[in-house]
Parts: C-alpha cells; structure tokens; sequence
C-alpha cells in the first residue's frame, strides 16, 4: 500500500511540475466549452420537430393552422415530424427523449383572430416544450421564433400577435452551457486517462523507467492500481477546474453527486484500460499516441459530446450506441442534470462492468518482465 | 535457498529467441565480495543475462541461484537483496536527485539516508536539482545511488559508464571502487576493456552468448595476450626492413614518425634493439605496450572487442 501511495505522490509531483502539460489540462476543455458553445449557437442544421396540431375544426386542422406549419416548412430548418393531436404531449416528450415539440393549440387560429381585432392586447399562444441540454433545443426556439415574427408580420404590420410559451423538459433553471458541461468532463476523463496508461505504458518503457522500476519489489498490481487512481484523480481535477471556470464566467448550476463522481471514476478506468490495451499492441510511443488519437477523436464526436446525436444520420446514431463515451455523456447529464438518478446508476454500472473488465484485460497483458 | 560462499552461481543458462541463442549454455561463478566484469561486445549476451540474474527476464534453459535464491522460483525475494544499475539509466524528469532516492527506497520500503547516499556518489551540491538538468555523468552516478537505496548485497551494474565522457567515467569508476571497499559484490557488465582491466577481480569474456575465457584480467592476459607492443619514436625508416627480417610485424606512422612494432613470444625486445644498435639505426625514445584484454578478445574470437567486428 505504502508503494502505491508514494507512487501517486510522485506522479502528482510530476504532473504539477509539468507546466505544459498543467496548462493545457486546464486550458483545453476551457477552450472548448468557450469554442463549441459559440459555434453552436449559430449552427444551421435540419432539425426533427415535432408538432401536435390541436387546432381542428370538425376533425381536420384549421386552415391557419395549416398555413403555419407550412411556414415552418419553409425555413428548411425542420423535418417536421406530426404527433397525435389527443396524446400528452409533455409525457409524450419525455417519452420519446424529443429535443422540441411544439404544440398548436386548439383555438389557435380563433385566438390569432381575435388578437388582431384588439390590436395584439389579447395574443395567441403557442407551446414548445424542448430540451435545453440539447443545442438543438435551443435552436428549435431561435427559428420557430423567427417564423412567428414574420407570420406576425404578414397579418399585420404591427407585429407580436402571437407568443410562445416555452416549456422545458429539465428543469428552467439551467442554461445551455450546464448541459454542455458534462460532455466536456467526459472527454477530458477519456483524454487524460487513454494518453496517461499509452504515456506509461510506452515512453517509460522505451527511456528505461519502466525497466528501473520493475527492478524493484514493487508488482505490476501495485504499478497499475497506482497510475489509474492519479488517472481518477487528474479526471476530477480537470472537473473541478471545469466547474470552476464554468461557475466564474457561465454561473454554472450543475449538480456534482456520488454517482456522477463514480461515474467519472468508471469513466477513468475504462480509457486507462484502452490505453494500455492500445501500447501493448503499438509499442512504439508516438505510435502509439496517434492510436489513441485514432480512438479518441472520432469518440468526441460521435458519441454526442459536441453534437447532438439526433442531427446525425442513423448509421452514426446506431455507432453512437456501442461507443462508451455515449454512455458516459448520457449517464453524466443524467445525474448532473436531470437529476434522473435510476437512469444515471444505470449507466454507472455499464461503464464501470466494462471499466473494471477492460482494465484486468489491460493490466494482464501489460508486461512486467522482458520476453 | 542454497547457503554457499558464493554470491551468484550459474548452471548451463541458456536464453533463446526463435533459433537464436543469445545465451548459449553458459555456467559461472562470482564470490562474495569481488568485482565480476562481464566483457563482451554489444550483442555478445551480457545485458540478457544480467537480466536473467535479475529476475526481469526468464531462461530458456539451465537455472541460478542468487545469493542462494533460485532465479526460476524466488524472484520477489531476489530482488530485495539486489540492486540494479540498468543500461543508460533513466529516471523521472522532474524529482530532483533526493526525491529519486527516496522514491526507490520507498519501493523497498527501506529507512534509507539519502543524505548519505549523495554524499557517497558525492552529489552533495545537486541534491536539488531536478533529474533531467544533470549530466549524463552526473544520471548514472543517482544510478549507482538509487541502485544502493536497500543496501544489497550484490549490485548489477550494466554498462555503466557507456556513453560517457572520460571524466565523468573515472568519477563512476570511483564509486565502483568504494562499492568494493563497502564489502559487496559487484556485477559488472561493459564493452570497455580498460573498464574491466582496471575494476574487475575476475573477467568473463563472453562472445556471440558462450564464454570464451575466463580469470582475473592478468592472468588472462597471460595465458591469452599473445602480443606487447614497441613503438620506436621519431625512428629510421630502415628500421622496417630489418625488424620485418626478424620475423615481426613493424608499422610506420607517418604522422608522428614513429615505428610500431608488434613482438612475438621468442624474441625480446633486447634483441631487437640489438640488431639495430648494429645497423647503427637510431630512435628517439622508445615505449613498450603491454598486451591489453583487448588484445585478448582478439586473439580469442578473432574480432575487435569496440564493434564486434572482424578484425
């Protein structure tokens, strides 16, 4: 025990002496929550919305009603997607995990009518429930609130005849950037737990450290339990560091609980076993760099780290599935978010099952002695 | 575990890579408390079977026991009681010379001086200093250091002076020689023969994985060191010929003017100096080399010790 405590002592040492290497823990998922975040805030993607009409006369949709979802047709920002006028349509959300689904309520074209005879004193009201934790959701907002300026302006000159009554499906109190958040800490954990074992387990054997060390008593157990916990630690210093930042530029209002802490950890454990898996099949280091580069990369980005999976196409949403980061973005928002605790226990423990197996798979092929 | 007066016995070890046989049935002893200096060119076997000795690599065949303790079976326990000076020794960038020290005893869970230690390699004024600011001299010094951290009974010093200036290898030859005066048993692993003739109480010479001699550097050089050397400074060139006559290879340096000449078993180098006191050839002053271990790699194995090459 005393080894791997004083194991971990000197890597701390190491890692906090190392200022490059400080810096750019802390200043890369700094720059991208700053970077994405402005970038997805005028994205122009096809989105699917969802619309229950409620507005019928006599079973069929009002003719205004028509012409509205033609408008949104128009923006070619939308797969429009219609659902049933007499279903829930806030459970009917949650159901289906939806990012926007607007609701046109019964009356509306009555209600249009009416708040052009009194000069927009009384207004028509549309409902869009959507998911903030999604960029998608907070784009659904930005266009249907364009079209209903120019439907405004085409009734009359004087617009805001119509209002739209935002319902969120997490709760009103986070901001974009709070959902944003957990998919950041996903992949710094990911980042710094793959590159740390492929650092270990290749450039310390090629400049003879490893070969020092195994000289000693101390087990390859002991080695191994002593690099993933530094992994687990740097992965929530990087979080703390986030949430720092976050909480001073942003007013982050994430909730930090045990499970997302553990699947943090789980997170951790998981890449260093990857990364160890990956140096003993590419033993040269800068090879083996860019194999954990080749694992990593495509990994951010189609496990719905930056993008939305539901603007990607089918085959990429059915590799999102197999990929662990998903799980891990989807676990990490669940407890941190959403609050959906089942939910997030649940992805705990897929990732740490499949953490805990791939980091003995790891640790059993990683050499201690010389062929 | 065997109890005997030896530090490290070796039966028959054999290591085998495919059909190569880096080490091919070698058996050998080293006694409490000497020097052994294993010499050999690189790629001869050394550093494979150090690393057998050491644990960190299985044999193939034959078996050795450490201080009484079985490579094969008592691994852990060997290495408690060893310490290890790998080639080109590497350490963390950013400890500084103490922490190293103190991080390897630590390992051991050994209560270490590691004042002690740097003062002993005599890195008292860098004990601060992080690993990666010292010299390559001033590394395998922290080496020979870390390497005494649970003060072992025998220390495997693997070519640990390759690389270096020749200052910095007299400052880790000292150290060698204070390791001795310590009273341990030192095994010493190098291609420089100069290394071996100067620290070494008994000199194995390995070659292509199979010991070709074996005894204190003089001895072999008695028994194995067919050729001394005489060099006539600022000589007559008809030197040549005369020497040449006599059945000796003479070789004229241009450069210095110098004639070197290599001497034989049956004749002297009174002799010499006779024959061209009458031929009235003169010399400024002469110099006599004695036959080095180098000398002895090559008339053993027919290549030059430095390289391994045909000579």
């Amino acid at each position: 025990m005393n080894r791997i405590l004083v194991d971990l002592k000197a890597s701390l040492k190491l890692f906090f002496r190392n200022r490059s290497t400080l810096f750019w823990t802390i200043a890369f998922p700094c720059i991208l929550i700053l970077l994405f975040g402005a970038i997805f805030s005028y994205s122009t993607a096809r989105y699917d919305l969802y619309v229950q009409n409620q507005d019928l006369a006599n079973g069929s949709p009002t003719q205004f009603s028509i012409l509205f979802i033609q408008a949104l047709n128009y923006t070619n920002a939308f797969n429009i997607k219609q659902v049933n006028a007499s279903a829930n349509a806030t459970q009917y959300a949650l159901d289906n995990k939806l990012t926007s689904l607007l609701v046109i309520p019964k009356g509306f074209e009555n209600q249009t009518m009416v708040a052009k005879l009194t000069n927009g004193t009384i207004k028509a009201s549309l409902a869009l429930i959507y998911d903030q934790s999604s960029s998608t959701g907070m784009a659904v907002v930005g266009i249907i609130n364009g079209v209903i300026n120019q439907f405004d302006s085409a009734i009359s000159s004087k617009p805001s005849y119509i209002d739209t009554q935002l319902q969120t499906i997490a709760p009103t109190r986070y901001g974009y950037i709070d959902f944003f958040t957990p998919g950041i800490m996903a992949m710094s954990a990911m980042t710094l737990s793959i590159f740390g074992a492929v650092e270990v387990n290749t450039r310390y054997r090629e400049n003879g450290i490893m070969h020092k060390v195994e000289t000693t008593p101390m087990t390859r157990f002991e080695w191994i339990l002593s690099k993933t916990i530094f992994r687990i630690l740097m992965s929530f210093f990087s979080m703390a560091i986030i949430l720092g930042i976050g909480i001073l530029a942003f007013n982050l209002k994430v909730t930090i609980d045990a499970v997302s802490l553990l699947l943090l950890a789980a997170c951790s454990m998981l890449f260093s076993g990857i990364g160890m898996v990956l140096s003993r099949f590419v033993k040269d280091a800068d090879a083996a760099d860019s194999a954990a580069n080749a694992v990593t990369f495509p990994m951010m980005f189609l496990s719905g780290t930056f993008f939305p999976l539901e603007m990607m196409p089918p085959f990429i949403r059915s590799i999102a599935t197999v990929l662990p980061l998903t799980y891990v973005n989807n676990g990490l928002r669940d407890a941190m978010i959403y609050g959906q605790q089942q939910s997030a226990i649940y992805y705990t423990a897929i990732i740490t099952v499949l953490g805990v197996a791939v980091l003995i798979i790891g640790s059993f092929i990683t050499k201690w002695e010389e062929d | 575990m065997k109890q005997n007066e030896h530090a490290i016995e070796v039966d028959s070890l054999t290591k085998k890579y495919g059909n190569l046989a880096a080490v091919d049935n070698i058996s050998f002893t080293v006694k409490k408390g000497e020097i052994f200096a294993f010499l050999g060119p690189n790629g001869a076997g050394k550093t494979t079977t150090v690393e057998i000795l050491e644990c960190l690599r299985k044999p193939t065949g034959g078996n050795a026991y450490v201080l009484g303790y079985d490579i094969n079976k008592d691994g852990r326990e060997i290495k408690k009681h060893i310490g290890v000076l790998p080639q080109a020794f590497n350490s963390f960038d950013r400890l500084t010379v103490k922490e190293t020290i103190e991080y390897y005893a630590s390992m051991f869970g050994a209560k270490t001086d590691a004042d002690h230690l740097i003062n002993l390699v005599d890195l008292n004024d860098k004990k601060n200093d992080l690993f990666k600011n010292l010299s390559g001299g001033l590394k395998q010094r922290l080496g020979v250091a870390v390497a005494l951290v649970n003060n072992p009974e025998i220390l495997f010093l693997d070519e640990p002076t390759a690389g270096l200036d020749p200052n910095a290898r007299h400052e880790v030859w000292n150290v060698i020689r204070g390791l001795k005066e310590q009273g341990k048993t030192v095994f010493l692993t190098t291609h420089y023969m100069e290394e071996a003739e100067i620290l070494a109480d008994t000199v194995i010479i390995i070659h292509k994985g199979k010991i070709v001699a074996t005894g204190s550097p003089e001895e072999l050089i008695d028994n194995h060191g067919t050729r001394n050397f005489l060099i006539l400074q600022k000589a007559d060139k008809n030197a040549i010929p005369l020497i040449e006559k006599m059945g000796m290879e003479a070789k004229y340096d241009g450069e210095k003017g110098d004639i070197h000449v290599t001497l034989n078993h049956n004749i002297g180098v009174s002799e010499v100096l006779h024959a061209l006191t009458l031929k009235d050839i003169g010399f400024g002053e002469l110099q006599l080399k004695r036959s080095s271990l180098e000398d002895v790699f090559l008339n053993l194995t027919g290549e030059k010790l430095d390289e391994g090459v045909k000579a």
